[in-house]
């Protein structure tokens, strides 16, 4: 198990290497020089001068070293755009408001998810099932601006039952469940599927034919034993998160990076974006990473198969 | 292929989405065909209606007939993702085909790489090709950043396929019988891996449209006066009547359910060995969107999810 984790660990880091290299490769695909203007900009010798003090008359792999080592030290860059900002306040004043939203709604989901999946399965073909299925699909894909908007507008904006942006507990309500509906909605279908499969398995007409209660039956050996689709499901689950939280954060007027991202692609603000997305896919490849030892630890075969 | 149609048609959700998405491709071509009024027509003195005699669906903020508007949206919704799924079909295939061909060291490193692509999410990947390409708006643009992040999963199941395949016997009597490398993978293993093919194309085909529709509403899609779904659902954002935004929504709903259905209903019909998962199997309706948890683990042993 030790060595699944470490070797789990170890993967990590090439993987986060490569997205470091398309992301600089992208970057220096576009060309130019912050000192080379189309139109004026500094004299031809001061060009020169300070593309060599800023490194940038190197070559590539030279520069991708001197970004990797910036990187790891913690250190993004500035703001092209807001020349009194550079990308590490931003990541460290909006990322954990982002962050906090997320695991808000996936509080909200996970619960909700489970409870719908829970249903369906055991009212297998009924109308309960019907219901529940047709609830689960529809909010996991009806867009979720949808959703976002709609809760924006009426209840902060026309009726005021709660506040906007993101400072009071009342405010934070809202818009993390309305970024949990998606979520919940993937995982009810996964859970529902797993959870019939479990119930046809040998161990649980056992348990049945030995008398125990239908509610120790279900808590005890069916729904543990759905779980590993569960933990699959995170990655997906991460992205669903990720993509809501654009339009969530924008909706509600929320301070969070994946508003920040919006604006900073609009301004053509690169390094703001390019360190953004470099943290965003650490924190899904550490997700990831999670799910993956969580499942093993529930499902040991895993580890073996996936060492 | 008669027995794979018969099944199909008795796949009652199949049916229904291949209906539905008829209703929907047949209203985006003949609708502006019969409708009088032209999508771009500014009336500021008929605004912000809803449905009447006059204007079946209504109009928006400018006062353009909202039938006409979203049967061209569809028209370029559906365009925008047909070419991006040809694009996906392509990669795909030339990817996991060489992959899977290839083997040992080559196919492990290439593999690797996807499972760097995937830890990229979709969304904000598909933000940074439109911001590095600059062209403001431009449809092919579009069209290249939302098919750039959504080839990958369709490689890995025709890499998983090939690989599978060509250990057959009939494939190394080919080779044994000295076909050369391209004669066997297009004679023999890429019209066996259609099928897959096809499915995996179909199902990224609900992601293409969300992500066309979010790109669109953040504001960096098709330009403003160009009717896309995604661009009537963003004039409909903030409105004190939701029908505005429910429409284009429901619509992307629709046409995400319908497809989905249909690619379900193909994969059961095409693969009788396939458990029949019923209607409430882990189908993922917005695959190519999201990850499907099961099947890509499945098709890849050791890969880094």
């Amino acid at each position: 198990m030790t060595a699944f984790v470490i070797r789990r660990l170890l993967w990590t880091i090439p993987l986060i290497l490569v997205v470091m290299l398309v992301t600089f490769a992208l970057m220096r695909g576009i060309g130019g020089s912050p000192f080379r203007l189309e139109t004026g900009g500094v004299p031809y010798a001061l060009q020169l001068r300070f593309e060599r003090y800023y490194g940038l008359d190197e070559p590539w792999f030279v520069e991708f070293w001197n970004y990797v080592r910036h990187v790891f030290s913690f250190d993004f860059g500035p703001s092209l755009v807001d020349r009194y900002t550079t990308v590490d306040e931003v990541i460290k004043e909006r990322f954990p408001v982002s962050l906090e939203l997320a695991a808000l709604a996936a509080a909200w989901a996970v619960p909700l998810g489970i409870g719908l999946g829970v249903l369906g399965a055991l009212g297998r073909n009924t109308r309960v099932d019907r219901t529940a299925t047709v609830a689960a699909t529809l909010i996991l894909v009806v867009p979720v601006f949808l959703f976002s908007d709609l809760a924006a507008t009426n209840l902060v904006y026309k009726w005021g039952v709660v506040p906007a942006g993101w400072d009071s507990w009342k405010a934070r309500i809202v818009p993390s469940l309305v970024l949990g509906l998606a979520p919940a909605g993937y995982i009810a279908r996964l859970v529902r599927a797993a959870v019939v499969e479990t119930l046809e398995q040998d161990y649980v007409r056992t348990a049945r034919a030995k008398g125990l209660y239908q509610d120790r039956i279900l808590w005890r050996h069916v729904v543990p034993n759905s779980l590993v689709p569960f933990f699959s499901a995170a990655v997906p689950t991460l992205a669903l998160l990720v993509t809501g939280a654009f339009f969530v954060e924008s909706s509600f007027g929320i301070p969070g990076a994946a508003q920040y991202y919006v604006t900073a692609a609009k301004d053509r603000d690169y390094p703001m974006v390019m360190g953004l997305t470099v943290v965003l896919a650490v924190v899904v490849i550490l997700a990831n990473l999670l799910a993956d030892v969580a499942a093993a630890m529930i499902d040991r075969r895993l580890v073996e198969k996936k060492a | 292929m008669r027995a794979a149609y018969r099944r199909f048609r008795s796949n009652g959700a199949a049916v229904w989405g291949a209906a539905g998405l008829g209703a929907l491709v047949l209203f985006c071509l003949v609708a502006p065909v019969l409708s009088p009024y032209d999508p771009y027509a500014v009336d500021f003195g008929d605004k912000l209606r809803l449905p009447s005699p006059k204007h079946l669906l209504g109009t928006d903020f400018f006062g353009r007939d909202l039938l006409e508007r979203m049967a061209l949206g569809g028209r370029n919704s559906m365009f925008i993702a047909l070419v991006a799924i040809g694009i996906i079909l392509i990669l795909g295939l030339v990817y996991g085909a060489v992959a899977g061909l290839a083997g040992g060291k080559l196919d492990e490193l290439m593999m690797r790489v996807l499972d760097a692509l995937f830890a990229v999410p979709r969304l904000p990947g598909v933000l940074i090709i439109l911001v590095l390409v600059g062209a403001n708006g431009n449809i092919f643009t579009v069209i290249l950043a939302l098919s750039l992040f959504s080839w990958m999963t369709t490689a890995r199941l025709v890499r998983a396929q090939i690989t599978t395949l060509k250990e057959n016997d009939y494939v190394r009597a080919a080779r044994a019988l000295g076909a050369r490398p391209h004669q066997v993978l297009f004679r023999h293993l890429v019209p066996n891996t259609l099928g897959i093919l096809l499915v995996a194309v179909l199902l990224e085909l609900p992601g293409v449209i969300l992500n066309e529709a979010f790109v669109s509403v953040l504001g960096l899609g098709l330009n403003a006066p160009t009717a896309t779904w995604g661009n009537i659902a963003q004039e409909g954002l903030g409105r004190s009547n939701p029908y505005f935004l429910v429409l284009p929504s429901a619509a992307i709903a629709l046409f995400a359910v319908a497809v989905n259905f249909v690619a379900d209903g193909l994969q059961d019909a095409l693969d009788p060995r396939r458990e029949n998962v019923g209607a409430g199997g882990a189908w993922n309706p917005l695959q190519g969107f999201i990850r499907p948890a099961a099947r890509v683990t499945a098709a890849s042993p050791g890969s880094a999810q």
